[in-house]
């Protein structure tokens, strides 16, 4: 099921500009768990490393009009998707400017309105947001936009899939769901977390479209999920993609990850995406050292010029903060502190 | 006449034509009317904007927001209040964050029939308005009246924050009124249902309409009860409630939910700790027992406030 | 045994439905379930069974008319062994009958009665007036300037006789009608000194003195000491014997006296006054006259020095001024023991040596004390001991 080298099928241009997302998040996540190990961040860091080219397919698959619901591993999608690392690093330091104005942290990042849809933290909640838009575009008679909801192969346990998926398939929504199996929910391993032998199998039962792919070959990943997603946006209806690989990390940078199989990370699972990507340009000649070398220190300035950046905005004051929840403040309660 | 649950479909109704971003999504909320009826014929006169979904309240309330993102004004019927606990999770984390953690605010009303008839049992009887309140990022109302039901879920729809709107089962078919309000109370005010010096009663939905009839019962004894209608429980009109304690020195706070917690105790909390020096007597609360809610008529009946407990406990009060 | 046909509660919420059609007719034979009628609610078109088998005695309900769910639509008359046997032979009192009416009147029928939930106020059931108050009337009675004694004179009509706001406010309204004046300041802290100090169970114990000895010793003394300092010195004396019962009881602990520093009561304008002789256990009643009669002139005026004033341990008042042979005066609230002194008054008194009655000139003395420090024993011995002091007028 593993591919070794994929065949250039692929515009070359998509294949570097996926790369470059998938080099940039790598380094900027990086960044996040050396500023965690320096006590600059508080709460939790986690990161994507192993999933960067399935989550860099999806963000370049995107449009910009399109609506996306990343989860906790998809630097490089939101990167994709338009993200600046400014706004990452922002969120993580807690800055005023940043989108979530030091309400929220880490990765519950995003920006509604421009069709990126900040996650909570209960696996599967996103989905049903994502059909929500769609199903409102359609009403408003927008068309040609699909929504992606990313999800680990834990979120697919939850009765918020099963509703989410369904409705979608009941609705026949543009919706893309990518799962990334990538073998611990934490550090539960997959044999307690489902007993089906293929997760698309699940997409036979909602009535859906089912994809697999080899989420450390970039090139399968892009053509696996831009195909979905072309499938969605062609009134195709819901997209189930099931990506593999292995997760090269803790489940955040608390986590030493120990419980994680060695016998698995020999295993072609274990391959690490960014490095065979690398590989797979220079052998096609796609691009050379040097140039590798350039956007990887122009990725390495644009990251520390951020983190530099934020940490001299403004960072929030209880004291000036609008202790608001509802924006028609003048339903707020006068008795309550 | 008109009655509470046809106030509330002709809210809808004026919603629906007034404003093309509003939508209605709930289980057999189509073509067939509602489990009650509430979105009767709406189906027909707005095609394409009351449809059914699957049951699947998780997912219902996260296609609200979604659609809220977008711009739409969706309105979620629950079938029972009961059942909205399956799709907690989407209200109190997704919807009620939402505008506190992005800006983006989120139009959505989530209609619940709650509240005791007969014969309804421990699942579709519940009174969760509570719950709700609890939660930073929700408006929660209790309208009382036919009036209300229809001017308040116009409102509902119209504020930029998720609304949790209880309409009261019992109410729907016994409550009627001669015609539709053309002005109304805003959100956010209490209401002075009946004025009295001797003891206020804090209560609201079909609440009201219990204390009213005790306060019919003790005026025959010589008492002067007032009766004061909070109408939504969230935002908590706290400065009406203190003025009629301050004009009576008693206080008596009625609900239908359970007693741990709860409206009562925050009316009688607020009173207690900023009306203290109002109070002439200890200030008393009267719930539902702590336990679920029973199907037999002779337990239900003794399982909620009734008029005659009402009437009871006011007058406990009366003569302390 | 005629059964009722009822209307049935056809779901959730419904409150009436419609008549549109009789299915069988008056006279009918029916069986217990067979369909009878066709009603239509706005939710759907449903029917209503015959609850038992038996013949159609007659509809009440019209056609095209709403019923309330639990209303008789007609009956049916069926055999006693028939209603027996679907339970329909109970007593209608005992059987829930109609959801219409136990929905709005709760079971509060007969002997059942509802018990409302709320927990009783906490107003003891012995406690009588004004000992509970309302933080209202509290509220109000701060507003006014007023203290839980001014209630004294209230008849409470709330629970166990408590003062209730609305008794309190006709109270205020009906002293509208007085004349009024303003009280002294003298007044109010007396008022006030009093009131804290009856919050505490005081005691009395009283004992005649003959006080000839005194006054022989009186006439011959220059200046002249006032009957009181007598009582003073020799109060003074008892005390540096025994402190402890001068001692002041502030929770489970007996704060003791440092000093045996021993005021006086002397009548000032509208009030008394209690001027203070330090150390009055160290001093004899030669060396202090000229300062109690100092202190006596200085209080009359309101003169008192800050140093004379104050910090005493006990007080000595002699009512015998005004004529009055016996008193409980209070002590004050900082203090445990106030001593007493009656009018002199010639009597008849037994000489055993003579075996006749001689006059003497008797007085009373008395101990009024707080009850929580010193029992009536301990108060006895002290005023034992003060009048054994004081009939040898020369030792003080």
């Amino acid at each position: 099921m593993l591919s070794t080298v994929s065949e250039p099928s692929l515009a070359t241009a998509t294949q570097l500009a996926a790369f470059r997302f998938m080099l940039r998040a790598r380094l900027l996540d990086d960044k996040f768990a050396a500023l965690y190990r320096a006590g600059k961040i508080h709460g939790g860091v986690f990161i994507g490393r192993g999933q960067e080219a399935l989550s860099a397919s999806i963000g370049v698959s995107l449009k910009k009009t399109d609506v996306f619901a990343p989860l906790i591993r998809d630097a490089a999608g939101r990167l994709a998707f338009g993200e600046t690392i400014l706004d990452a690093v922002r969120t993580y330091l807690g800055s005023t400017l940043g989108p979530m104005r030091g309400r929220d942290g880490n990765v519950h990042r995003g920006r509604p309105q421009q069709g990126y849809l900040p996650m909570i933290s209960h696996l599967g909640a996103m989905i049903s947001v994502v059909n929500g838009v769609l199903f409102a575009r359609r009403m408003k008679g927008i068309s040609g936009t699909v929504g992606v909801a990313c999800l680990g192969e834990g979120a697919t346990s939850t009765g918020a899939f099963h509703e989410s998926l369904n409705q979608a398939a009941v609705e026949k929504l543009p919706l893309v769901l990518v799962v990334a199996n990538n073998q611990y929910a934490y550090s539960t391993p997959t044999s307690r977390q489902f007993a089906c032998e293929n997760l698309a199998d699940r997409a036979i039962g909602y009535g859906i479209g089912a994809h697999t792919v080899d989420a450390t070959d970039l090139s399968a990943c892009l053509e696996t999920v831009g195909g979905a997603m072309a499938k969605a946006r062609n009134g195709e209806g819901p997209q189930l993609v099931v990506a593999t690989l292995l997760r090269l990390c803790g489940h955040g940078e608390h986590d030493d990850a120990n419980y994680i199989d060695p016998a698995l990370k020999k295993s072609p699972l274990g391959r690490d995406c960014l490095k065979f990507a690398e590989e797979f340009l220079l052998q096609n000649k796609m691009t050379d050292a040097a140039q590798l070398a350039v956007w990887r220190s122009e990725a390495l300035r644009e990251i520390e010029d951020a983190v530099s950046q934020a940490q001299r905005e403004p960072l929030p004051d209880p004291f000036t903060e609008n202790w608001s929840a509802i924006s028609s403040e003048h339903l707020n309660e006068t008795h309550i502190e | 006449m008109i009655t509470y649950l046809d106030a509330i479909c002709e809210a809808q109704a004026h919603a629906l034509r007034d404003d093309p971003r509003v939508f209605i999504y709930g289980q057999d909320v189509g073509a067939f009317g509602g489990a009650f009826k509430a979105t009767k014929n709406l189906a027909k006169e707005f095609p394409g904007r009351v449809l059914d979904s699957p049951i699947s309240e998780d997912a219902m309330v996260g296609l609200a927001v979604g659609a809220a993102i977008e711009g739409m004004r969706p309105i979620v019927e629950m079938q029972f209040a009961d059942f909205s606990t399956v799709g907690f999770n989407q209200i109190v984390n997704q919807a009620a964050t939402l505008f506190w953690r992005t800006g983006v605010p989120c139009p959505i009303t989530v209609r619940l029939p709650f509240g005791g008839t007969s014969g309804g049992g421990p699942f579709h009887s519940q009174s969760l308005e509570t719950i709700y309140a609890h939660y930073p990022g929700l408006i929660v109302l209790t309208p009382a009246t036919v009036e209300d039901a229809y001017s308040m879920l116009l409102e509902a729809v119209a504020i930029d924050d998720p609304v949790i709107f209880c309409e009261h089962k019992f109410l729907y078919r016994h409550l009627k009124a001669e015609k539709l309000p053309s002005e109304a109370l805003p959100i956010g005010k209490a209401r002075i249902a009946r004025e009295g010096r001797d003891l206020t009663i804090v209560a609201y939905s079909a609440m009201v309409h219990d204390a009213l009839e005790a306060a019919t019962e003790l005026a025959a004894e010589g008492w002067e009860i007032e009766v004061v209608d909070l109408r939504s429980v969230k935002p908590l009109d706290t400065d009406t409630v203190m003025a009629s304690v301050s004009r009576t020195g008693k206080l008596l706070a009625v609900g239908e939910s359970w007693p741990w917690g709860g409206v009562t105790a925050e009316v009688i909390a607020r009173v207690a700790s900023e009306g203290y020096g109002l109070l002439d007597a200890p200030p008393q609360r009267l719930n539902a027992k702590d336990t679920p809610v029973p199907y037999h008529p002779n337990l239900w009946a003794a399982h909620r406030p009734t008029v005659r407990a009402v009437a009871a406990a006011a007058r406990k009060i009366l003569r302390s | 045994m005629h059964i009722p046909i009822i209307m049935p509660q056809l779901g959730e919420s419904i409150a009436e439905a419609r008549i549109i059609n009789f299915l069988v007719k008056p006279g009918d034979n029916v069986e217990a379930d067979q369909d009878l009628i066709e009603v239509e609610t706005d939710k759907a078109t449903m029917t209503v069974a015959s609850p038992c088998k038996g013949k159609i005695e007659n509809f009440s309900a019209q056609l095209e008319e709403s019923y309330a769910v639990g209303a008789p639509l007609g009956k049916i008359e069926a055999t006693a062994e028939e209603a027996a046997r679907l339970g329909m032979d109970v007593s209608a009192s005992q059987k829930f009958t109609d959801t219409e009416q136990i929905s709005k009147s709760g079971i509060n029928s007969g002997k059942n009665r509802v018990q409302p939930s709320i927990r009783g106020l906490p107003v003891p059931a012995n406690a009588a007036g004004a000992s509970y108050l309302s933080p209202r009337l509290k509220a109000r009675m701060d507003e006014l300037g007023l203290h839980a004694a001014d209630l004294a004179g209230v008849a409470g009509s709330g629970a166990a006789g408590r003062v209730t706001v609305e008794d309190f406010e006709k109270y205020i309204a009906s002293l509208e009608k007085h004349k009024m004046s303003g009280a002294s300041s003298m007044r109010v802290a007396v008022a006030d000194a009093m009131r804290r100090s009856w919050t505490r169970p005081l005691a009395t114990v009283g004992l005649p003195v003959i006080l000839d000895a005194v006054l022989a010793h009186r006439k011959a003394s220059h200046p002249k000491p006032g009957p009181a300092l007598y009582a003073l010195r020799a109060l003074a004396i008892a005390l540096a014997e025994n402190s402890a019962v001068a001692g002041r009881l502030v929770g489970n602990k007996i704060i003791h006296p440092s000093s045996i520093d021993v005021g006086f009561a002397v009548e000032a304008d509208d009030g008394v006054l209690v001027p203070v002789i330090r150390n009055a256990d160290k001093k004899s009643l030669k060396e202090m006259t000229q300062r109690y009669n100092e202190l006596v002139e200085l209080a009359r005026a309101r003169k008192l020095p800050a140093d004379a004033t104050g910090g005493s341990i006990a007080t000595v008042t002699n009512f015998g001024t005004f004529g009055l042979i016996w008193a409980t005066p209070i002590p004050l609230p900082e203090q445990t023991l106030v001593l007493g002194m009656g009018a002199g008054r010639k009597v008849p008194s037994w000489d055993e040596s003579k075996q006749q009655f001689l006059p003497v000139t008797e007085a009373n003395l008395t101990l009024s004390f707080d009850h929580r420090v010193l029992d009536g024993g301990a108060a006895g011995r002290l005023l034992q001991r003060i009048a054994q002091l004081i009939s040898e007028p020369a030792k003080l």
